[in-house]
């Protein structure tokens, strides 16, 4: 289990990075944090002819609250944003979900744009940032681009990025200090890819119906499902425990779900259901205390 | 090693300024143990799972089978072999072996490597974060019963609460 | 009835003597022992279950800059000879396999060629350009196929993939079903694993063109007969094999055999006169190295109306994979003789038959019984279940007691100083039986499911010889050492073990030291090169202890009472009477009282060896002994595990609340290391019952090839294991020693898979097929009413 050869550049600057994937795009990875990508090399799944490692990259290790947003620059690291007390304060479904990626070891590596990138169907950041309205910045040098990350993630493994792009970072909209929010996810083992994930965030009118849910599971196909038509049909209604329970069987019901090696399409949804019902409830349960505590 | 140019980089390891030539595919595992004779560090999957070989870069726990040598031009690796300084075990050396927590050795190296790194910054873990922790270094040998109550007793002891 | 007490040395927790290397990270482990020219080994392995080998192209290999060579199986054929299996037993068909295969390939995996280059890194660049043509053939991925008349051949020498079939009976199972209040029939199906050690297997090869000697480095559990079958398929002498053990980083039966790859990187170093090395990478661990345990029994027992067992009827079919590197009854006529263990039962008659198929073969793994004590325990809940009684009772009721001891079983086992009963009471008592179920009661009517399992283990721990020839397996059960006082008084001892993590070197002092009159801390013990340690059978089974640590033990009392008849001369007594060393130091009963003398080892080591002149008429000059022993048929040691779980029936996620072992085995050298292997046992037993699951599709596929698929549980899902330490000395081994380190993982099985069942029962469903997934409870679930809460969750 031995990479098979390659030719190593190690820019010191964007520009550099974006001269390089101009000239090699095709025939070229972008080496991060390397810990999806280093698997690849050393199982010989991935033979690239170039790597362009972007660790010397400061600015893409920057992470700030920039008015309504949060910027997270794409070598990020996962353990940095799921202990930072400002991205916990400011962005608390991205931390959480965050610091669930792989191990602590794994995290100190791992970076926001490599996880994105590599867009497993069961990771926790397409989910969550599908779930919180992330846009995806977007470089080559043709320009800059920001997509959202609905548009960005196509399929399992395959993102909406030319050869000669490089995501630089990612922008989150604020979640507000009263939104309510949870991430569950069904893992057979701490740290392992979950069978299933759902991330769930509302808010609450004055009288308690629903102003606004987001609902996404994750790693029961291709890409993460937000269930849009679901959260519509949402607002206006008293998230009481029946509720959670009917809008749980239904998210179960109703989100795309395939089997493969792992499990079941019958097995998945079922833990689509029970991990709906945890969030629904956690993510009411924190709202309300928002309210009463702004 | 055969394909692209050899470089030569400088790096420091366990605190000296080290020179080698290597390819750029060498995983930073097989060059601190084969070119740098720093064999305590343990190569056990070769695709992150297991943890045996993890080192500290630049302070911060990794899985060198996870890295190339020729990234760490500048940086700073710690292995196992500079945790006893002057052959003395460190607290978390002391309380492994107090509490029988390593039978065939061969992840020890890389459970050390990571909580030296996690006790400083997490200085009082509960059990279920130390468990949390250790769940990135697969154990084939002890049920890791013995291993969490020698990272508590390490702690509490570099606590200077005692010991163990 | 504890002996230890008489022991200064046997029994002390001393703390592991290997700990001080590998914690500072100066372990030294195989890849770390450095060969200038070294060159490294890689496998062209097969991408299809069976196929034919029509051609092997190694031309644009051969042509890459640092490769030396591409070898096939013609080949190493013209340098090595076959593997042949042909013991004499009825039932068994006789097998053999070439260094590498020549013809086809049996399972994924399988190796075809093998590369040599200055590099590992430009091996495996080689070996992916290596081209070989293979013609497809029909697999057979499961036992059922593979019994299937007209299934396509595994092994094309054999006339159908049933390679062993054996029966027996004793006293008359009809009769006592005619007889039966009720008759019971229960499955186990427990599911493939592999031992997957932290290190993976690897060698490193010398010839010496010279000398004409090979040293062979290796981490293997036994160093001699790897060295009797390394000569004998390279046609040399075993005086021109040095077989060296390192320091091994795990190995749980997967380190014993001469593997194909082995031979094939000795026959190498030999032909290109270079050192040769292979490190085995994860991928090929886990696919290609040996897995272990596949098999489904069927119990039917019939039993009268108390749950007093009558007879007893047991059908086993192992799926053993492709290739032979035992005898093919090796495991499953292990679970066969001494399934009936803890319980008394006269009337038994087994039927186990081993078929062949495409994927990895098959080995032992730490509890080659594994299944047993699950299928045994299992069926008493079953009785349980099906009577209407306590399961606890229905234990009482059939389990030996000491008045029973010995107890001779159907299979003409004997059964000495064991104590099943105590360690069931123990246990019973320890995990609060009925505080149990009134929390499981109050529970269910919450919708919380607990579940309290049992499981009585009588684990076979050491197999003398005349077990290996009334079970029909060939092997010896001996053991060797030597016990060597310098001339300086230091104390070096050998034997034929060699660890893989255990921590030998403690317990196995404190043997000498015991028999020797010394401190442990004074003892080095000398393991793993065939040309310092005697011969002996190796690390397996729990023999470590008994065998082992008994050897060194009768070994080091010769020494002594060779050194107190020379004390006796040097102190003008008539004879050793009324002496003993203790601490290195002669000391002498003086009016009842020990009294020490100015004489210690080290003076006699010092005239043994520097002033022969001295010595009493007779007496040979130094201070060396050595000393084989055959221990009996088998020993036995006992446990009863208690485990108690959570189940979420809307998630089929178990939770382990607790979980707790008796344990009796005997004389314990150092508890320290026996907690460690008991602690150890069980959790590779659970995550092997929850996790674990080396997974084949339809076409024999290996879908677990890395750790990310074969799931191996950390720290998250282990739970706290309490010890309830029992010992019963064994009167007939030396020191009273017993054997363990197996037992836990039987005992984990059987307790976690009952306890699931009980928290199971309300809904009327039986788990029987292992791992004990969320999917395969939520399958079985799926649709079931549970009689205390109504229709299953989710809701």
């Amino acid at each position: 289990m031995k990479p098979a050869p390659f030719t190593y550049h190690r820019p010191a600057t964007l520009d550099a990075v974006l001269d390089l994937l101009a000239a090699h795009g095709a025939d070229a990875q972008i080496l991060a944090g390397g810990q999806s990508l280093g698997p690849l090399l050393n199982l010989r799944m991935a033979m690239p002819e170039h790597v362009i490692d972007i660790n010397d990259l400061a600015d893409l290790g920057q992470m700030r609250r920039r008015d309504d947003w949060f910027e997270i620059g794409a070598l990020v690291r996962h353990h940095a944003v799921a202990t930072s007390p400002e991205g916990r304060r400011c962005m608390p479904l991205l931390a959480a979900a965050v610091g669930t990626i792989g191990h602590y070891a794994i995290r100190q590596r791992g970076t926001m744009g490599g996880s994105l990138v590599q867009a497993d169907p069961a990771a926790q950041i397409p989910l969550v940032a599908l779930a919180l309205d992330a846009e995806v910045t977007i470089q080559s040098r043709r320009g800059v681009r920001s997509v959202p990350v609905a548009d960005f993630v196509l399929s399992a493994m395959e993102v909406a990025l030319d050869d000669d792009e490089i995501v630089t970072g990612l922008g989150f909209p604020l979640q507000s200090p009263t939104q309510g929010w949870s991430f569950q996810n069904f893992c057979r083992r701490r740290g392992d890819y979950a069978l299933a994930s759902v991330a769930v965030i509302l808010d609450l009118a004055e009288d308690g119906t629903l102003a606004d849910l987001r609902c996404c599971v994750g790693g029961t196909a291709p890409v993460a499902q937000r269930l849009a038509d679901l959260e519509a049909g949402a607002r206006g209604h008293h998230p009481t425990p029946a509720w959670q329970r009917d809008t749980a069987q239904q998210i179960a019901a109703t989100v795309p779900a395939e089997d493969d090696s792992k499990a079941t399409e019958a097995f998945r949804r079922e833990i689509v259901e029970v991990l709906s019902i945890r969030a629904l409830a956690e993510a009411v349960k924190r709202a309300r205390v928002s309210e009463v505590q702004p | 090693m055969t394909g692209p140019a050899r470089r030569e980089i400088t790096l420091s390891v366990n605190g000296e300024r080290r020179s080698l030539t290597v390819a750029p595919r060498k995983l930073l595992s097989d060059a601190l143990r084969e070119d740098l004779i720093l064999t305590g560090t343990h190569v056990g999957c070769e695709h992150g799972v297991c943890g045996a070989c993890t080192v500290l870069i630049d302070g911060r726990p990794a899985r060198s089978c996870l890295a190339f040598a020729v990234q760490m031009e500048g940086h700073e690796i710690t292995t196992i072999e500079k945790v006893a300084e002057g052959g003395e075990f460190s607290p978390l050396q002391q309380a492994l072996h107090d509490h029988h927590a390593l039978q065939c050795g061969f992840c020890t190296a890389g459970i050390i490597m990571t909580f030296q790194a996690f006790l400083a910054e997490v200085p009082d873990p509960t059990e279920d974060e130390v468990r949390d922790v250790l769940s990135g270094n697969l154990c084939r040998c002890t049920g890791y019963q013995p291993i969490v109550a020698a990272i508590l007793s390490a702690a509490r002891v570099m606590r200077g609460e005692g010991q163990a | 009835m504890s002996g230890d007490t008489l022991f200064t040395q046997i029994g002390r927790a001393l703390p592991r003597k290997e700990d001080r290397r590998l914690l500072l990270g100066k372990g030294r482990f195989l890849d770390d022992i450095v060969l200038p020219g070294a060159l490294h080994v890689c496998f062209v392995r097969a991408p299809l279950a069976h196929a034919r080998i029509v051609g092997i192209d190694s031309a644009e290999a051969q042509a890459l800059p640092g490769v030396i060579g591409v070898f096939t199986g013609a080949d190493l054929a013209r340098w090595t000879t076959k593997l042949r299996l042909e013991p004499a037993i009825e039932g068994l068909h006789p097998v053999q396999m070439t260094a590498l295969p020549i013809d086809k390939v049996r399972f994924q995996g399988d190796p075809v060629a093998c590369v040599v280059a200055t590099d590992r890194y430009v091996a495996e660049d080689a070996a992916e350009l290596v081209v070989v043509d293979f013609e497809p053939l029909d697999a057979v991925a499961s036992f059922e196929k593979a019994l299937e008349p007209g299934a396509p051949l595994v092994d094309d020498s054999l006339p159908s993939n049933l390679v062993s079939h054996q029966t027996f009976a004793a006293g008359d199972v009809a009769a006592r079903r005619d007889e039966a209040f009720s008759i019971v029939e229960a499955r186990f199906g427990l599911h493939r694993h592999t031992h997957a050690p932290l290190e993976t297997r690897g060698c490193l090869a010398d010839w010496d063109a010279g000398r004409e000697h090979l040293t062979f480095h290796i981490g293997t559990q036994a160093p001699h007969p790897l060295r009797s079958q390394l000569a004998a398929r390279l046609k040399l002498a075993e005086s021109q094999v040095t077989v060296v053990s390192p320091d091994i980083g795990g190995a749980f039966g997967q380190k014993i055999a001469l593997y194909r790859e082995e031979l094939c990187v000795a026959a190498l170093s030999r032909h290109l006169g270079r050192p040769v090395r292979w490190r085995e990478d994860r991928l090929e661990n886990l696919t290609s190295a040996s897995h272990a345990r596949e098999s489904v029994c069927r119990t039917r027992v019939s039993v009268a109306a108390d749950g007093r067992i009558l007879g007893l009827e047991l059908w086993l079919t192992e799926d053993f994979g492709a290739y032979c590197f035992y005898p093919a009854n090796y495991m499953a006529r292990v679970v066969a003789m001494i399934l009936t263990g803890p319980y008394r039962i006269a009337d038994y008659a087994f039927d186990v038959q081993v078929a062949l198929t495409n994927k990895c073969g098959n080995g032992p793994m730490r509890a080659p019984m594994a299944i047993t004590s699950w299928v045994m325990d299992g069926t008493i809940d079953a009785i349980a279940a099906r009577l209407g009684l306590d399961p606890v009772e229905v234990r009482r009721r059939n389990t030996i007691r000491v008045a029973d001891l010995p107890y001779t079983m159907p299979t003409g086992e004997v059964l000495e100083d064991v104590t099943p009963l105590e360690t069931l009471e123990a246990a019973v008592a320890a995990i609060d039986v009925p505080g149990f179920r009134a929390r499981q009661a109050e529970g269910r009517e919450q919708g919380r499911y607990l579940g309290l399992g049992l499981c009585t283990v009588v684990e076979s721990t050491t197999y003398g010889s005349k077990f290996y020839k009334a079970a029909g397996i060939p092997g010896s059960g001996h053991e060797a050492a030597w016990v060597r006082i310098e001339p300086s008084g230091a104390v070096n001892a050998s034997v034929g073990l060699m660890g893989s993590g255990q921590g030998y070197e403690s317990p196995l002092s404190q043997a000498v030291a015991e028999g020797l009159g010394v401190t442990a801390e004074a003892v080095r013990l000398q393991m793993g090169n065939t040309d310092v340690a005697p011969y002996g059978m190796g690390s397996r089974g729990g023999r470590g202890a008994t065998a082992g640590g008994g050897t060194l033990y009768l070994c080091a009392q010769k020494a002594q009472a060779h050194v107190l008849r020379l004390a006796a001369h040097v102190l003008n007594l008539n004879d050793a009477t009324g002496l003993r060393l203790r601490e290195a130091r002669v000391e002498r009963l003086l009016d009842g009282d020990w009294q020490p003398t100015s004489l210690t080892l080290a003076d006699l080591a010092r005239t043994a060896y520097l002033d022969p002149t001295a010595l009493p008429a007779g007496m040979a000059p130094g201070l060396d002994f050595s000393l084989t022993y055959d221990p009996p048929p088998m020993t036995y040691s006992n446990a009863t595990h208690a485990c108690e779980v959570e189940l979420t029936p809307a998630t089929g996620e178990l939770r382990i609340r607790r979980y707790l072992v008796a344990e009796d085995c005997g004389t314990v050298l150092n508890p320290i290391v026996v907690r460690g292997q008991q602690q150890g046992a069980v959790a590779m037993g659970l995550s092997g019952a929850l996790f674990e699951e080396v997974v084949y599709d339809a076409d024999g596929q290996n879908l677990s090839a890395t750790l990310g698929d074969y799931m191996i549980a950390t720290a998250t899902e282990m739970p706290e294991i309490e010890i309830l330490a029992l010992h019963t000395p064994s009167r007939r081994t030396p020191a009273g020693i017993k054997g363990m380190a197996e037992g836990g993982i039987m005992g984990a099985i059987g307790a976690l898979s009952n306890a699931v069942n009980d928290a199971l029962a309300p809904f009327g469903v039986v788990a029987d097929q292992m791992p004990l997934s969320p999917q395969r409870l939520r399958d079985l679930l799926r649709g079931a009413t549970s009689k205390n809460a109504g229709k299953v969750p989710p809701k």
